[in-house]
């Protein structure tokens, strides 16, 4: 017994040892397949930064929130994680994610002020920093301009406010062909909710307020867009990239979604497909979009904010690239380094100014049901737009009221 | 020592070892998780305190919350049309299945084994596939019912509100049946030939023979399935996630997806945990129901 002791003991020694010259290895939490984002920077990063060792896992989407406040409640946290912008909140009310407000005054990579304000809002809270965003995605309206000239109408002239939308939808609506007019996503998970939002703000509204007049109007719209069939009656259970499929395919004319769809639109649509903003109520109303997509946070418990922090640098430096490497809009107000599909891109780049977090609230997903039953029940008729929202604001009030 | 190593051999140790062995695996796998969601279905539980018992306790308080939810009401009804449905079709149509498998014919005990392949799929699986035929736009179930001209138009299966809980039932019914009818078929076969022959001398029918013969010789079989049919199909949670997701609107939510939701969707654990608790309750009456059938299969 006392030699395996002696033995562990000189084991732990050499060990302990060893670390002193070996790099900082940090641990990294993500939601990237090997081809993606954090893979392909870790090998950049480490050469450029020899000292630093990066340890990435990946976590399944759905699954990171339940991971990641489990091993912060075992001690197994890592240095370093994705989290979605709506769940930021939850972490950061906690006291779980590093205040990065000081190491960022004097931060020569990054400056706050270039970060988009909808961006910043999503990893603001209490009046701190607590993430720097890796990108970010928004919602606009694609069209195929060959179905627009097939029907009369002008490719360059797409619809701006929901009439135009109304009357193009129901131009090219054909089902003879198996053509919708439009597509888009009003599933009940948070991508219903997502679609919705920059609707109800255009017209009036936001999470926190929902039974207005422009809500009743946004959903009394999408109930026409569905009754009417110029949408798929399946837009209640297709999330958006299941919509956007049937866009790509040639089966709807429209579709409302974001960046993320371009690498497979490149491959499986044999049209001419363009973007636009996403219409407004009426002319002069005011803009709204959608913010999507995730943050680089350090943990509270990391052992090295140091390093952590030099990566989360590194990581905002790629900014440039990132619509044509990974695919999503920069988050803050950099020059992309000569975009792909330019076009498309400066929509995106220009909704990007109108887009806007989702909260920030530490029960975040409560509330979004809350949303996303409304949006439900009102277009599967179980009750009317009014009664669906009223209920709706019950509830959000209760969260918020907590 | 040596005492205790022979009557572990060859006394009443062995018997003991044996007990406790299977007590321990009991206690471990499946008492302490209960008994765990059961005072976690007592306290207000989130992520970041599940791994410590020091956390509120409001007693009945998340079962009144979850019985003050509008939406209760449709799942407690969804949840039993889609137990019963799914029960009586699979049983029936497993129960006929097997007796035309009894029937002398050529490979028909391989034509049996073959539909053992549907229970040996994934449920996601199934899910994936039997979405595609329900799809509204471009499914097959659509194509077919509209050419033949059955349906006028296409059907919604999935999206619209009356008809996705028989969707997703129609599935599971699809996914039980082998279950069923492999079960029903043992039991047909453990009954004596010459019964049915004795029978048949006396001049019973082919409906006779069924009701007085086959049917009490195979109430334990039945109850077993039934049972056991019942425990499956709450535990049905891949397919309902892999088909609608409980919805449009909740109108194919269910039970086990209506607590999984609150886990880990709202993260509300402690509402989840009462829901499954109710659920436990019920199961637990359908288990002694279990356990009475198959004692009485041993005594004949």
């Amino acid at each position: 017994m006392k030699r395996v002791m002696k033995w562990i003991a000189a084991a732990s020694l050499f060990i302990s040892g060893a670390a002193q010259a070996e790099p900082v290895t940090l641990d990294i939490w993500t939601i990237d397949r090997p081809d993606q984002y954090m893979y392909l920077l870790k090998d950049e990063f480490e050469q450029s930064h020899p000292d630093i060792k990066l340890n990435i896992k990946t976590v399944q989407f759905r699954d990171m929130v339940n991971d990641l406040a489990r091993a912060t409640a075992t001690g197994e946290s890592p240095d370093v994680t994705y989290i979605d912008n709506p769940e930021v909140a939850l972490f950061a009310s906690r006291g779980l994610l590093l205040d990065l407000s000081p190491m960022l005054a004097e931060s020569k990579v990054i400056k706050k002020d270039d970060i988009f304000p909808g961006p910043l809002s999503s990893v603001t809270w209490d009046g701190k920093i607590y993430g720097i965003p890796r990108g970010a995605n928004t919602i606009a309206l694609y069209y195929n301009a060959d179905m627009f000239k097939a029907k009369g109408l002008d490719p360059d002239n797409p619809p701006k406010t929901w009439d135009e939308l109304y009357a193009a939808a129901k131009k090219l609506n054909d089902p003879a062909k198996n053509i919708y007019g439009l597509a888009f996503s009003a599933v009940a998970t948070e991508e219903g909710t997502f679609q919705f939002l920059p609707w109800l703000q255009m017209a009036g509204g936001d999470y926190n307020k929902v039974d207005t007049e422009g809500g009743i109007k946004v959903l009394d719209f999408w109930g026409k867009l569905l009754d009417e069939k110029l949408a798929s009656p399946d837009t209640l259970i297709r999330s958006q990239f299941d919509s956007t499929g049937t866009f790509n395919a040639g089966n709807a004319a429209m579709a409302i979604s974001g960046p993320w769809e371009l690498p497979r639109m490149g491959r499986e649509a044999k049209f001419d497909y363009r973007a636009a903003l996403l219409p407004i109520p009426q002319e002069g109303a005011t803009r709204a979009s959608a913010l999507g997509e995730g943050d680089n946070v350090i943990l509270a418990k990391s052992e090295h904010p140091k390093e952590a922090f030099i990566l989360l640098e590194f990581l905002y430096s790629k900014m440039p690239d990132v619509w044509n490497r990974f695919g999503f809009v920069p988050a803050a107000n950099v020059k992309s380094n000569d975009p792909k599909t330019p076009a498309i891109y400066a929509v995106f780049e220009e909704s990007m100014k109108y887009a806007r977090n989702r909260g920030p609230h530490p029960e975040w997903p409560k509330i979004s049901k809350a949303i996303y039953t409304a949006i439900q029940s009102s277009l599967t008729h179980q009750s009317d737009a009014k009664t669906a929202l009223g209920t709706a604001q019950k509830q959000i009030d209760a969260v918020l009221n907590k | 020592m040596q005492g205790i190593i022979r009557t572990i051999r060859d006394g009443s140790g062995f018997d003991i070892l044996l007990l406790g062995l299977a007590l321990l695996y009991l206690i471990i796998f499946s008492a302490f998780p209960i008994i765990y969601n059961i005072i976690m279905s007592l306290q207000t539980v989130d992520m970041f305190t599940l791994t410590s018992f020091n956390r509120p306790f409001v007693g009945l308080q998340n079962y009144y919350d979850i019985f003050s939810q509008p939406v209760a009401r449709t799942i407690f009804w969804n949840t039993v049309k889609f137990v019963v449905l799914s029960i009586v079709f699979q049983l029936s149509i497993g129960f006929g299945l097997a007796l035309f498998f009894q029937q002398d014919f050529p490979g028909a005990s391989y034509l049996r084994g073959l539909f053992l392949a549907g229970w040996i799929m994934p449920a996601l699986v199934v899910g994936a596939i039997w979405k595609w035929l329900f799809a509204g736009d471009f499914g097959v179930i659509n194509y077919v019912l509209t050419s033949l001209g059955i349906a006028d138009d296409r059907i919604f299966w999935l999206s619209d509100p009356n008809v996705a809980l028989y969707a997703v039932i129609i599935a599971n019914i699809w996914l039980g049946i082998p279950f069923n009818m492999i079960l029903l078929s043992v039991g047909l076969a453990s009954i004596p030939r010459d019964v049915y022959e004795a029978a048949e001398l006396d001049g019973a029918g082919a409906f006779e023979r069924f009701r007085s013969i086959t049917l009490p010789l195979m109430r334990a079989q039945l109850g077993a399935v039934i049972s056991l049919g019942v425990i499956f199909t709450l535990q049905q949670f891949d397919l309902i996630a892999a088909l609608t997701q409980g919805g449009p609107a909740d109108s194919s939510n269910v039970a086990q997806y209506w607590s999984w939701q609150f886990s880990f969707q709202t993260y509300e654990i402690s509402l989840g945990s009462a829901v499954s608790v109710l659920m436990i309750i019920f199961v637990i009456v359908v288990a002694a129901v279990y356990v009475r059938s198959t004692r009485h299969e041993h005594s004949y």
